[in-house]
């Protein structure tokens, strides 16, 4: 496919012709051990690379795959196959069943949580009648294909490296084409994620369930090439090997976990004779490692084979839903003992531009918070057209037409302007938002590397993307240039133009008075003035708690 | 070459070099004590990058910074903070878990029976925050908070301040009390740097402006020469042709 | 009478949790203050206190055999061997990534703790060692209780190091220094603080307070080399269930994990202790993402 899969592969070719050439068993069955912990750390790379959760969980999926396949194939006599299957079935689920909690919780608790439940995984299988207790499970038969036996040696050698090459194909499969950039935004840019209709859960859901899949599967592998399942399988050494494959490999590299396995497991070989003397190993490794070379040995493979983006598509507009009306009744909002928002009323209408004035503090973020879904109200109505939204996660509502642009925009740290604009539509989508805003000129940039004024045009960008019916925008003005803000101001009437309602809110009387049809202004939380534009610009109450003499004039 | 023994804040070519583009390029000027000095431009211009690397935030390729004659080049941000540059970082930037009087306390030198002495300066300086003394940070209105960034700066008494765009993000009445306060700090002796969105405000509190464009300073010229029309059309970046003759119809009308 | 040997029992219980609890609380304090402190999460602390265990052992060979308060007279030279670790720890692992993602710290102090584990086992091997006890080995006896000297010596140093270190983070103007160190690093040197200062202090402090805890547990529980990871997981769980960055509430948090680690293991067996201890976190973070007592910090822009 790419340079560097092909370096990749004709390396790992020119080591399987040097092992033919040796011909020594011993080397043969330390190739195998790579290749399982090559499976089980591209699992890892899913939720500690692309999703960013130092989940140290990993080892026990590794440990769940091993004992299933123990407990299924010495206890109740399934054939190998399909006990393998098992080893990779329940890992899975139980996955899946990790990350739902794990999915909320930052990465300081996640790491707590995933160690808590690889002790609960050791305690179980050391402790279990069923799972042999310290003596583990001896007498897992051989794996037997269509009748053949899978022999020690190469033919289980290249089973398990075919499993690599599937667990390759599984992590392709699950990060092409913009998913790679989605998986980045919920990592790095949460909020935004959320905001654009991407779920967080779904996609820990899918990460988790397919890198415990991985892990079960190299367990299974392990039991069957030791032909012994033992409480060894869920030390935390286990984990330690992966964590330490993934860093030195690359962080979410899939062939970066394939080339630090080859590094570090014949290292304990080196050692041998002092027993755990090769974690120390793994230590220093581990440690210059991420000091000096934080993106492992892919990241220098990368430096001198960089992977070429696909193909840029025509620009196409997303599909446009139908027109709607944001409707806000009587939201009400209380912090402790403050009132945030006090039976706030406000509609904004397709075709128009609604401007959301008031003092800091006087509840505007907090309302565009509530109706994006990234907070809830005590009391009130929310609705887009006749669409109740107050029951639905803000992804859910990202998906009915409702975007946001933030004040601050949150940038994925690794994926190109284009890509990242992608997220909540297609490339073709992307492509034609970011030419609507202004930035097709820097499509291929990294997204990380747009200044202030762009990155917030960018913001935009992403949200048109997902082709919405009302935009809500958080001070878009703010430190623009006059010909910035003039094109800004230019673009949010033609959206209005299109049939979509914007709401602004906005501090700078300048851009949003010309610009805006309707104006709603808060103050303490409550709505002292709602009309027109110039209505609401003379309100007596609007001039002494808002706007002053100078900028009513 | 500028006075070595010049009085004020003294800048003389300095240039900050970023991921190899020139974001300030070979900036001279001096801000004398008691004098309010405006920076305006456009986003992206440099302001930012000049007062941070003015306050030693970040690296300079090369120039000098002196304070009444004292040249303080070598030194790293904190130390120049105790040399007596104060600098009010864009965005407000406050410590949630700390009071008013811990946030100045902390912000305060080390010398402990100046530090009071400072502390009620201030103080004294911002009655609102004197109210709110024993308030959390982070509970303080926005215009209450950037008057705490304010005052964080000025209780280390430094003889020059750097203030980056105080009126972000603040409502219209509020900022009336900054740009007072301002003017107050120019009152005692400071030395004032103002880099300044809001241009109308920042010219009518400057006694010079500086116009920067694309890393250079265009102008330098007292404040009642320059219209805020005028102003803002020097500010535009001249290789946006389209927007700067839209920008300059716009004045006509 | 069974009753009153009953509430005996379940006394003496509860003397040995406070015990094991203070010991616990004193291993979380140190990881504590560096969560304050610099906001990173330093993985390697349990092995530091296993590594002060082992520097108590190894230094009292120095001592002659007759020395009345060995572990007392120790206490200051251990405190300052694991202030002197603990800041080539901060100088190899934290410094270089401090500008980093979190994990990067998180994962380079799990290699710091790899390396002084094994490290420990090539040089000191893998058996148990006993440490000095702080103030002799005797007891005292009251009320059908016995309670030995190392236990009250425990609890009392634990107590005192634990309301120190809450005094110094928020009664002091050092400690607020630190604690705006970790939270903004530019804007504290905006305002005059030395970082490298606050770090260097922050490191050696939490290390002096690693050979504390490593003293007196090198004495009541023996001392191997790998202890640590247990005693981590433990400060780990007490720092969350007690709220993160919260000092009291570590330390409450260590003695009410302690207390019913006691109680189950005693009721049922130590096994099934540890495991409802873990299921007991997962619930906890299941419920509360952000800990039982949330956030030392409110997060807030």
């Amino acid at each position: 496919m790419t340079r560097r899969w092909a370096a990749y592969t004709l390396l790992l070719a020119l080591a399987a012709a040097l092992l033919a050439l040796s011909g020594d068993a011993y080397l043969l069955r330390i190739a195998t051990l790579v290749g399982i912990y090559a499976i089980a750390a591209i699992g890892f790379q899913l939720v500690f690379g692309r999703l960013g959760l130092l989940a140290l969980s990993q080892g026990a999926f590794f440990a769940i795959g091993a004992y299933v396949l123990g407990l299924t194939t010495t206890v109740w006599g399934w054939p190998p196959l399909l006990a393998l299957a098992a080893a990779v079935i329940v890992p899975a689920v139980a996955g899946a069943l990790v990350a739902l909690p794990a999915a909320r919780l930052e990465t300081h608790y996640v790491a707590l949580a995933t160690l808590g439940l690889s002790q609960l995984v050791l305690l179980a299988v050391t402790n279990l009648d069923v799972t042999g207790g310290a003596n583990g499970l001896y007498g897992v038969p051989v794996l037997t294909v269509l009748d053949g036996e899978i022999a020690d040696g190469w033919p289980m050698l290249l089973t398990v490296w075919t499993g690599v090459a599937l667990a390759l194909g599984v992590f392709a499969l699950t990060v092409r084409g913009v998913r790679a950039a989605r998986f980045s935004t919920l990592r790095d840019a949460p909020h935004a994620a959320r905001a654009l209709g991407l779920d967080p859960i779904r996609a820990r859901l899918t990460l988790f369930a397919v890198a415990a899949a991985l892990g079960g599967l190299a367990g299974g592998f392990q039991a069957l090439g030791l032909g012994v399942v033992s409480p060894a399988v869920a030390r935390f050494d286990v984990m330690i090997s992966l964590l330490a494959i993934a860093v030195v490999g690359g962080r979410g590299s899939a062939w970066g976990a394939i080339a630090g396995a080859v590094v570090l497991i014949p290292l304990p070989e080196l050692f041998r004779g002092l027993e755990q003397a090769y974690l120390l190993g793994y230590g220093i490794v581990l440690l210059a490692v991420i000091v000096a070379w934080p993106h492992g040995i892919d990241g220098l493979v990368r430096r001198w084979l960089p992977d070429t983006g696909p193909a840029r598509p025509a620009p196409r507009p997303p599909s446009r839903p139908a027109p709607a009306a944001l409707r806000v009744e009587a939201v009400t909002k209380r912090f402790g003992g403050v009132q945030a928002l006090d039976r706030v009323d406000l509609v904004a209408r397709p075709g128009e531009v609604t401007g959301l004035i008031g003092a800091n503090g006087s509840g505007k973020t907090t309302l565009m918070n509530i109706v994006s879904g990234l907070e809830r109200p005590d009391s009130g109505i929310l609705r887009l057209g006749a669409v109740p939204l107050l029951g639905r996660r803000a992804p859910a509502r990202a998906r009915l037409g409702l975007a946001r642009g933030f004040q601050h925009p949150e940038l994925p740290s690794d994926v190109t302007v284009l890509d990242a604009a992608s997220v909540a539509g297609d490339r073709a989508a992307g492509l034609w938002a970011l030419d609507r805003v202004g930035l097709e000129a820097l499509a291929d940039r990294p997204v990380a590397s747009l200044g202030p004024a762009d990155s917030r045009l960018f913001d935009i960008a992403r949200a048109l993307a997902a082709g919405p019916s009302v935009l809500l925008l958080d001070e878009p003005a703010a430190g623009l240039t006059a010909p910035q803000r003039a094109r800004l101001s230019r673009l949010l009437r033609s959206l209005a133009d299109d049939g979509m309602a914007v709401v602004v809110v906005e501090h700078g009387m300048d851009f949003l008075l010309p610009l805006a049809d309707t104006l709603v202004c808060l103050d303490a939380g409550r709505v002292i003035a709602a009309g027109p534009v110039d209505a609401v610009r003379r309100d007596p109450a609007v001039i002494a708690a808002y706007l002053g003499q100078e900028a009513a004039a | 070459m500028s006075d070595r023994t010049q009085s004020g804040l003294v800048i003389d070519g300095l240039t900050v070099v970023r991921s190899g583009a020139v974001v300030v390029d070979a900036a001279r000027f001096a801000v004398a004590p008691g004098e309010v000095v405006a920076l305006i431009g456009g986003n992206g211009a440099g302001k930012s990058s000049l007062l941070r690397a003015i306050a030693g935030a970040d690296p300079v390729r090369g120039g000098t910074v002196r304070l009444d004659g004292r040249d303080l080049s070598d030194l790293a941000l904190e130390q120049r903070v105790r040399a007596g540059i104060g600098w009010c970082p864009e965005g407000r930037r406050l410590f949630p878990g700390l009071t008013v009087e811990e946030t100045l306390d902390v912000a305060a030198l080390d010398d402990r029976g100046r530090r009071s002495a400072a502390i009620a300066r201030v103080l004294e300086l911002f009655p609102v925050l004197s109210e709110r003394r024993t308030a959390l940070a982070w509970t303080l209105s926005g215009g209450q908070q950037q008057m705490l960034t304010i005052a964080r700066a000025l209780v280390s008494s430094p003889k020059a301040i750097l203030l980056d765009e105080p009126s972000l993000g603040l409502a219209p009445v509020v900022l009336d009390d900054v740009f007072a306060a301002v003017a107050r700090m120019a009152g005692d002796g400071l030395a004032v740097l103002l880099a300044e969105q809001n241009v109308p405000r920042a010219l009518a509190v400057a006694d010079r402006v500086l116009v920067m464009r694309r890393g250079v300073i265009a102008l330098d010229l007292p404040a009642d020469r320059l219209t805020p029309e005028a102003a803002v059309l020097a500010t535009l970046d001249a290789s946006d042709d389209a927007a700067y003759e839209e920008a300059e119809q716009n004045l006509e009308r | 009478m069974i009753e009153t040997a009953l509430i005996e029992t379940a006394a003496q219980l509860v003397v040995t949790a406070l015990a094991l609890g203070s010991t616990y609380a004193l291993v979380a304090l140190g990881f504590v203050l560096i969560i304050n402190a610099v906001g990173a999460v330093n993985f390697a602390h349990g092995d530091l206190v296993m590594a002060a265990g082992f520097v108590t052992v190894a230094l009292v060979t120095l001592l002659p055999a007759e020395t009345a308060l060995p572990g007392l007279v120790l206490l200051p030279g251990v405190m300052a061997v694991m202030a002197l670790v603990a800041l080539v720890l901060a100088a190899l692992a934290y410094l270089p990534l401090r500008k980093g993602p979190p994990t990067s710290v998180f994962i380079s102090t799990i290699a710091v703790g790899l390396i002084l584990q094994h490290g420990i086992q090539l040089t000191a091997g893998p058996q148990p060692r006993v440490g000095p006890p702080l103030v002799g080995g005797g007891w005292v006896e009251g009320g059908g209780l016995l309670v030995s000297h190392q236990q009250i010596a425990t609890v009392a140093v634990a107590a005192l190091l634990v309301a120190a270190v809450h005094g110094l983070l928020h009664r002091t103007r050092f400690g607020r220094r630190l604690r705006a160190a970790a939270q903004d690093p530019e804007l504290a040197r905006a305002l005059g603080i030395n970082l490298a200062v606050t770090i260097a202090a922050t490191f050696a402090i939490a290390g002096a307070l690693a050979g504390g805890a490593g003293l007196l547990l090198s004495h009541q529980y023996f001392v191997t080399p790998t202890d640590g990871a247990g005693l981590m997981l433990k400060a780990y769980i007490a720092t969350v269930i007690g709220g993160w960055g919260r000092v009291w509430g570590a330390a409450l948090a260590a003695l009410a994990i302690a207390l019913f680690e006691v109680l189950v293991a005693a009721a049922v067996s130590y096994l099934v202790a540890e495991a409802l201890l873990y299921i007991g976190v997962l619930a906890v973070l299941m419920a509360r993402p952000r800990g039982l007592f949330g956030e030392a910090e409110g997060r807030r822009a």
